[in-house]
């Protein structure tokens, strides 16, 4: 589903070129659940947003679902975005000033569906993460559990292959954290591919696979899969 | 179409603006009164221009006029004068000169009230007068469209504190139609009252003269009369042939100036100068008028650019957000345009009604025109462009954010 051959990045400022991932070689199959660990300003973020299409990466190739990504223009990265991959921040990233029903209805739009197909999404997405009842409440009214519960209503009402997550647990105590988490794994085993950045050993340790990234290289650490597809650097 | 209205995201941005009211607001007010005073003030523009753009009757292009006034004593104001108008005439390139009482446009000259019926309490019209021999046509270059020329015959000397009126008139066209319930035909032959009592007969019509006031009502309504002042002050109006007034007219100063040296010839002005200064102050309140339109339409449009500069960089993380979830470029630039749209036409609307409110008292305190709807809706269209061009630069500012800024910022 996901394969990056030789992914590098390079952030030039000035005369100082800062290397963020180096030949990242990864290869991720459908239905996986991949947590990406490491320190700070390994790169995770940096690797996420290239996965993410984001941004671009300096060198290398990336497919997704068998598209290179690389031969993309803006227009063809974001229409990939929304109809294939879904994102939930750390920071929940609900636009403040929609109330939740208008807040999952944003992707939605943008892939140009009639309304009532909207209508219905939406309200079906808000009752699976139990905020069906509060839909024209805004973001400010609601805890930071369930902001995330809207941000991720939000991610699967475009029904995406691929469900990228920046710490989705970072804000949230660890009773949400845990509830966002069993979130998570049923959103997987329901076949949806996830790819976690976390800070969280042991939210980590629950996804199927472990990469961990250390100064731009990618490595894996445990792959509860049957069959083993990382090649990295250790 | 049902997919494009569900792109377009009219829905979400009317109920975000709602709760974000201030800033939009205060743009929307500002679009309302630099509405309500632009299309006023285009139209005050307009109703200038027109009066501007008034024909006088006169060949404004080749003719001009000079001041004669006598100093010596013993002075036969008669006979020089004949001899000044015969020497005048008998100039190459001149067509026709007569001495004349008062000039169009001037902002000086005379007015009498003329009456169909004879009486002390008869109502009449005013109307301008000119006093002009039988070259006094031609030497303006009015046209004739009915009834005769003055001849020689009828003109006579008039003394400068006398009443009497000549028996003969030439009306203009406006004038007669004052008179004559709009039919200016039937007023050929007619015999009108001047002074109340003393009877003229109309004996040919002018097409147009406007009378020495511009901004008089009847401006249009003049007459001319055979008459010729005899005073030790007088004026000539002199036609020359196209495109040699300016060489003409040193030619002509000079020549009276030595051929009588118990006068001074001065003022010596072409009827385009006359013009010109006529319509001065409309020339300079319309500069000021389109000053404050420029003025107000920048100031609207650089209050747009800031409140979207504000807006963009307030919602920056936002914008990332919406690129990450598939926004394109063009989406978000489209969303801030439609937002300022939305603004403006809050804005036009308040400014409409507010442009109608200011003409109806402009209307009844200064007896002004109605205002024109299609200026109204030029001027709700051009604020709109104003609108969507002044958010463009702030729109593609925000377009070029980057979907990276969803992840990157921790705000």
């Amino acid at each position: 589903m996901l394969t990056m051959n030789k992914i590098s990045k390079s952030f030039i400022t000035d005369d100082v070129a800062t290397h963020a991932l180096r030949d990242i070689q990864l290869h991720v199959n459908e239905g996986d659940f991949v947590s990406v660990t490491g320190p700070s300003g390994s790169g995770k973020t940096t690797f996420l947003n290239i996965a993410g299409l984001l941004e671009t990466s300096t060198s290398g190739e990336y497919l997704l679902d068998g598209e290179d990504i690389t031969k993309l223009n803006d227009s063809g990265r974001s229409r990939m975005r929304n109809q294939k991959i879904g994102f939930i921040f750390q920071s929940f990233n609900l636009i403040p000033d929609l109330n939740l029903f208008d807040n999952v209805d944003v992707p939605l739009r943008y892939r140009g569906l009639s309304a009532s197909e909207r209508k219905q999404r939406i309200e079906y997405h808000l009752d699976q993460v139990g905020l069906a009842s509060r839909m024209k409440h805004l973001p400010s009214q609601l805890s930071g559990g369930q902001q995330q519960r809207v941000a991720i209503a939000r991610a699967l009402a475009t029904s995406p292959r691929f469900l990228l997550a920046d710490e989705p647990t970072g804000n949230l105590d660890s009773q949400m954290a845990q509830s966002v988490m069993s979130l998570l794994e049923d959103i997987n085993k329901a076949g949806t591919t996830i790819l976690m950045v976390t800070h969280d050993p042991s939210l980590a340790a629950r996804a199927k696979r472990q990469i961990y990234i250390k100064d731009g290289h990618v490595s894996e650490l445990t792959n509860k899969n049957s069959n083993l597809h990382v090649v990295g650097e250790a | 179409m049902i997919s494009l209205f569900a792109r377009l995201e009219l829905g979400p941005i009317f109920r975000a603006l709602m709760r974000n009211k201030i800033g939009a607001l205060l743009i929307a007010l500002q679009i309302a009164l630099t509405l309500t005073i632009m299309v006023n003030a285009i139209f005050m523009m307009q109703e200038r221009s027109q009066q501007m753009a008034r024909p006088s009757g006169v060949d404004e292009a080749n003719t001009f006029y000079l001041s004669n006034t006598i100093f010596a004593q013993n002075y036969n104001t008669q006979t020089s004068m004949q001899q000044d108008l015969q020497r005048i005439r008998q100039i190459p390139g001149v067509v026709a000169a007569t001495q004349i009482n008062a000039i169009p446009l001037s902002g000086g000259g005379w007015s009498m009230s003329l009456q169909t019926k004879a009486g002390d309490d008869v109502e009449g019209t005013g109307a301008a007068v000119y006093m002009v021999d039988e070259q006094g046509i031609a030497a303006l270059g009015v046209e004739l469209i009915a009834g005769d020329n003055f001849h020689n015959s009828d003109i006579g000397w008039r003394d400068v504190g006398s009443t009497k009126w000549p028996p003969k008139a030439l009306i203009s066209k406006a004038l007669a139609e004052a008179m004559f319930e709009g039919n200016w035909k039937t007023a050929l032959g007619k015999t009108v009252y001047i002074d109340n009592h003393q009877p003229v007969q109309i004996t040919g019509i002018i097409n147009t003269l406007q009378a020495p006031w511009n901004g008089w009502n009847g401006v249009e309504r003049s007459m001319l009369v055979p008459q010729q002042l005899d005073g030790r002050g007088s004026r000539y109006f002199i036609r020359t042939e196209p495109g040699r007034r300016d060489e003409l007219m040193p030619v002509i100063e000079k020549m009276l100036a030595e051929t009588d040296r118990g006068r001074i010839i001065r003022n010596v002005t072409s009827m385009e100068q006359t013009r010109d200064k006529s319509y001065q102050e409309h020339q300079a309140t319309n500069t000021i008028l389109l000053t404050v339109i420029i003025v107000l339409t920048l100031i609207t449009g650089f209050g747009i650019v800031g409140l979207a500069m504000f807006s963009i960089n307030r919602r920056t993380r936002q914008i990332g957000t919406r690129r990450a979830l598939g926004a394109s470029q063009w989406q978000v630039m489209r969303y801030f345009m439609l937002e300022n749209l939305l603004i403006s036409t809050a804005g036009v609307v308040l400014g409409t009604a507010g442009a109608i409110a200011l003409n109806i008292w402009l209307v009844s305190t200064f007896s002004m025109s109605p205002l024109s709807p299609v200026l109204l809706l030029i001027g709700v269209v051009a604020l709109l462009i104003v609108g969507q061009l002044a958010v463009s630069y702030p729109a593609l500012v925000a377009s070029k954010i980057s979907p990276a800024t969803a992840t990157r910022g921790r705000a």
